[in-house]
C-alpha cells in the first residue's frame, strides 16, 4: 500500500520534471535566439498607448472595505446551514422535524439582525 | 492513507505563520499570517478526523467553527486596522509605540 | 432532549444581548441600552438561583446530572458558582461604565452589546466540557474586547492597545487551537471524559511527543489569555491605552474566564498527565508573581500599576495549579488546590473591580491617573481614598479584608500537598506577598500622608459629585471586600459546592 502510494507521487514528479524542462527550454532557447537591444520607451508602462500619469496606487473608498467586512461575516456564516441541510432529514424522520427547523430560524433570525442593525446606522447606503 | 504527512504539513503552515506574524510589519500581512495559522490547524483537525474514522465527525465540525471565528476575527482585525489607518495614515505594526515598559 | 432551565441563564442573557442591540435601533435615549442590560443581567440571576437550590424547589424537577449534547455542556455546582461570579462581575462592570461612556459621548449601545456578549462567552465556558464549546466561548470573551479596547476611536493610544491586544489575542487562539488539534489527534476525542480516558498511558506510547506538545501549547494559549509571564507583554499596554471600564473588565471577567478554562481542561481533560502541566504551570507562576511584582515597583501610573499587579495575582492563582507538580498528588490535594483557585478567583474579583472603580472616579476629576498627582487625595476626597487603601490593602492580602482569605487558602492549599517544589512555590508566593505590600502600601500613603501637588484644583473637585451607578457599585464591591474579610465563610461555602466538580480524582 505504501509502495503505491508514494508510486502515485512519482508520476507526479515525473509529470512536474517534464514541465520544468519543457518551459524551462524555452525561457533559454527564446534568450538564445531573440536579438536584445533594450531602449528607455522599452521599459516604459504600456496602457493603451497613452503615457501613464500619477502613481501606481491608488486609494479606494473606506465603504468597500466595510462591504466587504459585512459579506465575508454572512458569507462565512453560511456554512453552519451546510451541516443542518445534512442532518435535517434524519432529524425529521425522529419526529423532530419542528424543532430543528426553529433552530435554523432563531440562527438565521440572529442574523437578519445584524443585516438590520448595518441598515439602521447607514453602512449600506451607497452615495 | 499517511497521517505524517499531513502532520508535517500542518506543523510546517503553522510554523510558516508563526514567522509571518513575528517578523511582518504591516498588520494586514499579520492576519494573513494567522489565517495561515488557522489553516494549519484545520487541515489538523480534517486528517485526524478522516484518519481516526470519527463518528460524531468531530474533528471537522471543530474545522468549520474554526473557520467561522476566523472570519469574525478578521473582520474584527480588519476593523481596528481601518481606524488606526484612518488616525495615523499607516498600518505598521512597529510604528505603535506609544507606550513602552 | 434539551433541558431548557439548565439552559436557562445563558438563553436570557443571549435574548438581553439582542434586546440591547433593538433598543439600541430604536429612537430613544442612549442610557436605555444601559438600563436593559442591567435588567437582563438580574434576570439571569434567577435561573441561577433556582439551579443552585433546586433540591429545595418543589417545581424543580432535578435528576442527577445536568448532561446535554453528550456531555459536552454540563450544569453543576462549579459552573453555577462561576456563572454567579461572571454575572456579578458583569453587573458591576456596566455600573463602571455607564457614567464613563455618558460623559465622554462614546457610543454606548454597541458597547453593552458587546460587553454582554463577552459575559454569555464566559457563562458558555463555565458549563463547557469540550474543546468545541470551549472554544468558542473564548472566542466569545475576547472577541467584542478586541473592539471595547479600542473605544477610544480618537485616540492613538486606544487604538494602540486594541491593535495590540488583537493580535496577541489571534496567535494565542491560533496556538491554543493547534494545541487542542493534536491532543484531539492524540486522544481522538474532544469531550474532556474522552480525552481523559484516551490519555491513560500515552506518555508512555508512540504518541508521546505529540500529546505533550499539544497539551503544552493548549496551555500556553490559556496563559496568553490569562496574560501569565512571559506571556504577559500585551497587558500593561492594553489596559492603559483602554478605557478604564473596560480595563477592569478585562482584568477580572475575561481573566476569569481564561481561568475557568485552565481550571477545566487541566483538571478535567488532562487528568491523567497532572505532572505535564503542574510543572508548566509552576514555573508560569513563579513568574508571574515574581516579574509582575518587580515590573510594578516601578510603575508611575495607577492603571500600569495596577495592570502588573493584576500579572502578579494571576501568578498567585496559577500557585494551586502549579502544586500539582509532584508525582504524588493524590485527589484531596488537587480539590484543595481547586477550591483555593476558585476562592481566590471570587475575591479578586471584588477587589480589582473596586480598585478599577476607585480609579475611574478619581480619574473623573483629576484627569490623571500618575501616582504623584494623586498624593493628598485624602484631604479633598476622603471618601474615594478611604475606599483606595481598602482595596489596596485588600490586594496586598492585609487582615481582616478579603484579599487576606484568598492568600491564606492558597498558601494552605500549596502546602497541604506537602511536596518540595510546592513548598518552594510557597516560598515564592510568600516573598511576592512582600514586595506587593510594598508598591500597594506606597500608592495608599501619598494619598493619605503626603501634601496635594499644586495645580490641582481642589476646591473644584470638592464639588464634583460621583456618578450614582459608579457610588452603588463602589459601594458593592466595598461592602463585599468588607463583609467576606470577616466571614470568609459565605464564599468558601460556595467554592466548597464547586470542589465538588474535581471529585474525581
Amino acid at each position: 500500500m505504501p509502495n503505491q502510494y508514494f508510486g502515485d507521487y512519482i508520476t507526479v514528479l515525473v509529470f512536474m520534471a517534464v514541465g520544468a524542462i519543457i518551459v524551462g527550454g524555452a525561457v533559454v532557447a527564446a534568450s538564445l535566439l531573440a536579438p536584445n537591444h533594450p531602449n528607455k520607451t522599452k521599459s516604459e508602462i504600456y496602457e493603451c498607448g497613452i503615457n501613464p500619469v500619477g502613481g501606481g496606487w491608488s486609494q479606494s473608498h473606506i465603504r468597500y472595505y466595510i462591504f466587504a467586512l459585512l459579506f465575508l461575516i454572512f458569507d462565512v456564516e453560511a456554512i453552519f446551514i451546510f451541516p443542518w441541510a445534512l442532518k435535517v432529514e434524519s432529524f425529521a424522520e425522529a419526529g423532530m422535524g419542528g424543532f430543528i427547523f426553529v433552530e435554523m430560524v432563531i440562527f438565521i433570525v440572529i442574523l437578519l439582525l445584524g443585516l438590520v442593525y448595518a441598515i439602521r446606522k447607514g453602512v449600506l447606503r451607497w452615495e | 492513507m499517511i497521517l505524517g504527512q499531513f502532520i508535517i504539513l500542518g506543523a510546517a503552515l503553522f510554523s510558516l505563520g508563526v514567522y509571518g506574524v513575528l517578523t511582518r510589519r504591516n498588520a494586514v500581512l499579520v492576519l494573513l499570517s494567522v489565517e495561515l495559522m488557522l489553516a494549519a490547524v484545520n487541515i489538523n483537525f480534517v486528517a485526524f478526523d478522516t484518519y481516526a474514522r470519527d463518528v460524531t465527525a468531530g474533528g471537522q465540525i471543530f474545522s468549520l467553527f474554526v473557520i467561522a471565528v476566523g472570519a469574525a476575527e478578521v473582520g474584527i482585525g480588519l476593523a481596528i486596522v481601518l481606524l488606526i489607518f484612518r488616525n495615523r495614515e499607516s498600518a505598521n505594526v512597529d510604528e505603535l509605540d506609544l507606550m513602552k515598559l | 432532549m434539551i433541558d431548557y432551565h439548565a439552559l436557562a441563564p445563558e438563553l436570557i442573557l443571549a435574548g438581553t444581548v439582542m434586546a440591547v442591540l433593538i433598543v439600541d435601533m430604536l429612537p430613544v435615549r442612549k442610557h436605555w441600552t444601559a438600563v436593559v442590560g442591567l435588567l437582563g443581567l438580574f434576570a439571569t440571576v434567577v435561573p441561577i438561583l433556582t439551579l443552585g437550590f433546586c433540591e429545595s424547589l418543589d417545581f424543580c424537577d432535578y435528576s442527577g446530572s445536568r448532561e446535554m449534547f453528550g456531555g459536552s455542556y454540563v450544569i453543576d455546582a462549579f459552573s453555577l458558582a462561576l456563572k454567579g461570579l461572571f454575572i456579578g462581575s458583569a453587573f458591576v462592570a456596566v455600573l463602571l461604565s455607564v457614567g464613563y461612556l455618558e460623559s465622554n459621548r462614546f457610543w454606548q449601545g454597541e458597547f453593552y452589546f458587546l460587553m454582554l456578549a463577552s459575559v454569555l462567552g464566559a457563562l458558555v465556558m463555565a458549563s463547557s466540557r469540550d474543546l468545541v464549546t470551549m472554544f468558542v466561548g473564548l472566542e466569545l470573551v475576547t472577541g467584542p474586547t478586541f473592539l471595547m479596547a479600542g473605544w477610544r476611536k480618537g485616540e492613538a493610544r486606544s487604538n494602540e492597545a486594541a491593535l495590540k491586544f488583537f493580535i496577541i489575542g489571534v496567535l494565542s487562539a491560533a496556538v491554543l487551537l493547534f494545541g487542542m488539534s493534536l491532543v484531539y489527534g492524540v486522544t481522538g476525542e474532544l469531550t474532556f471524559t474522552g480525552i481523559r480516558a484516551g490519555s491513560v498511558g500515552v506518555l508512555d506510547g508512540d504518541l508521546s511527543g505529540l500529546f505533550i506538545i499539544g497539551v503544552l501549547f493548549t496551555i500556553l494559549g490559556f496563559a496568553f489569555k490569562v496574560s501569565a509571564v512571559p506571556f504577559h507583554f500585551w497587558t500593561p499596554d492594553t489596559y492603559e491605552g483602554a478605557p478604564t471600564p473596560v480595563t477592569a473588565y478585562l482584568s477580572v471577567i475575561s481573566k476569569t474566564a481564561g481561568f475557568v478554562g485552565l481550571l477545566a481542561i487541566c483538571y478535567l481533560a488532562f487528568g491523567e498527565v497532572t505532572t505535564l502541566w503542574g510543572t508548566g504551570l509552576w514555573v508560569l507562576a513563579a513568574l508571574s508573581m515574581t516579574v509582575g511584582n518587580l515590573i510594578a515597583l516601578r510603575q508611575t501610573n495607577v492603571v500600569r500599576l495596577l495592570g502588573y499587579s493584576s500579572i502578579a495575582q494571576g501568578g498567585f492563582i496559577l500557585v494551586p495549579f502549579g502544586a500539582a507538580i509532584a508525582a504524588d498528588v493524590t485527589g484531596s490535594d488537587l480539590e484543595e488546590a481547586f477550591f483555593a483557585t476558585v476562592t481566590y478567583l471570587v475575591i479578586y474579583a471584588f477587589m480589582n473591580l473596586g480598585a478599577f472603580g476607585v480609579v475611574i472616579a478619581v480619574g473623573n476629576r483629576l484627569r490623571s491617573a500618575e501616582i504623584k498627582d494623586w498624593a493628598g487625595l485624602f484631604s479633598y476626597a476622603p471618601g474615594l481614598a478611604t475606599m483606595l487603601g481598602l482595596f489596596f490593602f485588600s490586594l496586598a492580602g492585609i487582615p481582616p479584608l478579603a484579599g487576606w482569605f484568598a492568600k491564606f487558602v492558597m498558601f494552605r492549599s500549596v502546602l497541604a500537598s506537602g511536596s518540595g517544589w510546592a513548598g518552594a512555590l510557597a516560598v515564592v508566593a510568600a516573598v511576592n506577598s512582600v514586595i506587593a505590600f510594598y508598591y500597594y502600601s506606597k500608592v495608599v500613603v501619598s494619598a493619605f500622608m503626603e501634601k496635594v501637588p499644586d495645580g490641582v484644583p481642589v476646591a473644584e473637585i470638592r464639588e464634583q459629585r460621583t456618578a450614582p451607578s459608579l457610588q452603588f457599585a463602589l459601594v458593592l464591591t466595598t461592602i463585599g471586600v468588607v463583609v467576606i474579610g470577616f466571614y470568609p465563610t459565605l464564599i468558601s461555602g460556595l467554592a466548597e459546592a464547586a470542589k465538588t466538580f474535581a471529585s474525581g480524582f
